[in-house]
C-alpha cells in the first residue's frame, strides 16, 4: 500500500508540471478564443484610417474575409489609388515584415 | 593635537554608525513598519524603492538590442492576443479604468492603455530605452510587486511582440482593441 504512494505522487506532480508547461502556449489560449468583431470596422471613420498605419494593416489582416468587398474603403488614405501604390509606400519604410493584403492572396502563417 | 582630534572624530563617527545600525535593527525587529498593501509607503521608503527599481532596470536593460521591425502588423496581432490573455487583467485595456488588481495591488499596475508621456514625447533614443526597459520588465518581472516574470514559458520574440503592441496600445479604441486582440480568426488558413 505504502509503496504505491510514491509513484502516484510522481505521476500527479509530473502531470501538473506538464500542464503548467503548456499553460502559456498560444494554442492553449485558443480554447476561449474570441472572434474578431469586424462589423465595427464599418462604423469607424474611414477617412481617418491610414492604410500605412500598422494598426489598420493589422485589422485588415484580421478581417480580410469580411472586407473582401472593400466597399466604402475608397475614402481611406492610401486606398484611394491602386493597391500597388499603398504597397509602394509601405515598402519605403525599412520594415521588412510589413505587407499589405488587399486582395487576400497572401502568406499564411505556418 | 592633530592626532587626538582624528581619534575623537573617528570615535564619534563610530558611535553615530552604531546608533544608526542598532536603531535600524531595533526598528526592523519591532515590527512597526506597516506591510499591508492597503497602506502606502512613506515618501522615504517610496523614493528608495522607486530609485532602486528604476536604476536597476535602466542598468540591466541598457544593452538590449531592439528588433528593427517593431512596427509590423504581425507583431501587433501576435502581441495583442497575448496581452489580452495575460496582461489586460492588471494593465487594463481601452475603455476599462479599473480592475480588482489595479485597486488591490501595491504598487498598482500602471494603466498601459493610457498615453504615458514618456512614450511619445522625448527623443528617439528615449523611445528606444522605453522599449528596452519594457522588454526587460516583462521578461524578468519586478521583485516584491505583482509584476511576474514572463521569460519562463515565453520566448523573446513573443515578448517583443507584446512590447510592440504596448507601444501602440494607447492609440487603440475599444473596437480596434477587440479586433486586434481577438484570437479567433475570421479569415481562413491562419494557423496561430
Ligand atoms: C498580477 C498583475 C500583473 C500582471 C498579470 C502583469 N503585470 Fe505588468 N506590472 C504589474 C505591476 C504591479 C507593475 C508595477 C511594478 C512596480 O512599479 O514596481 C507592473 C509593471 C509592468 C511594466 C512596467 C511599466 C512601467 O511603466 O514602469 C510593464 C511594461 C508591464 N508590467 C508589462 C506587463 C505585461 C506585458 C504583462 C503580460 C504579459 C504584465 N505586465 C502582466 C502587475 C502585473
Ligand atoms: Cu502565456
Amino acid at each position: 500500500m505504502k509503496t504505491q504512494t510514491l509513484p502516484r505522487v510522481l505521476a500527479i506532480s509530473s502531470l501538473l508540471f506538464a500542464l503548467s508547461a503548456q499553460a502559456h502556449d498560444p494554442k492553449e489560449h485558443m480554447q476561449n478564443a474570441e472572434q474578431a468583431d469586424c462589423t465595427t470596422m464599418n462604423d469607424m471613420d474611414q477617412t481617418k484610417m491610414d492604410m500605412n498605419d500598422p494598426i489598420t494593416q493589422a485589422m485588415m489582416e484580421k478581417c480580410k474575409k469580411e472586407m473582401s468587398g472593400m466597399e466604402g474603403m475608397s475614402g481611406m488614405k492610401g486606398m484611394s489609388d491602386a493597391e500597388e501604390k499603398a504597397q509602394d509606400t509601405a515598402h519605403e519604410d525599412d520594415n521588412s515584415e510589413r505587407h499589405i493584403d488587399g486582395g487576400g492572396s497572401t502568406k499564411n502563417h505556418h | 593635537m592633530i592626532e587626538r582630534k582624528a581619534v575623537s572624530c573617528g570615535k564619534c563617527l563610530l558611535t553615530a554608525a552604531s546608533i544608526f545600525i542598532f536603531g535600524g535593527a531595533a526598528f526592523l525587529y519591532s515590527g512597526l513598519y506597516p506591510m499591508g498593501a492597503d497602506v502606502p509607503h512613506n515618501s522615504l521608503t517610496y523614493w528608495v524603492l522607486e530609485t532602486l527599481r528604476e536604476r536597476s532596470i535602466a542598468q540591466a536593460a541598457s544593452d538590449i538590442e531592439v528588433p528593427g521591425d517593431m512596427d509590423s502588423p504581425d507583431r501587433l496581432l501576435k502581441g495583442g492576443g497575448d496581452y489580452n490573455d495575460m496582461c489586460a487583467g492588471c494593465h487594463l485595456k481601452p475603455g476599462k479604468t479599473q480592475s480588482d488588481f489595479t485597486m488591490g495591488l501595491y504598487p498598482a499596475p500602471p494603466n498601459l492603455s493610457l498615453d504615458e508621456d514618456k512614450q511619445h514625447h522625448g527623443s528617439h533614443d528615449e523611445g528606444l530605452d522605453t522599449l528596452r526597459q519594457q522588454f526587460w520588465t516583462i521578461k524578468h518581472g519586478i521583485k516584491a510587486s505583482g509584476m511576474p516574470a514572463w521569460g519562463p514559458g515565453h520566448d523573446d520574440e513573443r515578448i517583443w511582440n507584446m512590447v510592440a503592441f504596448i507601444k501602440r496600445l494607447p492609440d487603440l479604441s475599444p473596437d480596434q482593441y477587440q479586433i486586434v486582440t481577438a484570437r479567433g480568426d475570421v479569415s481562413e488558413g491562419n494557423g496561430h
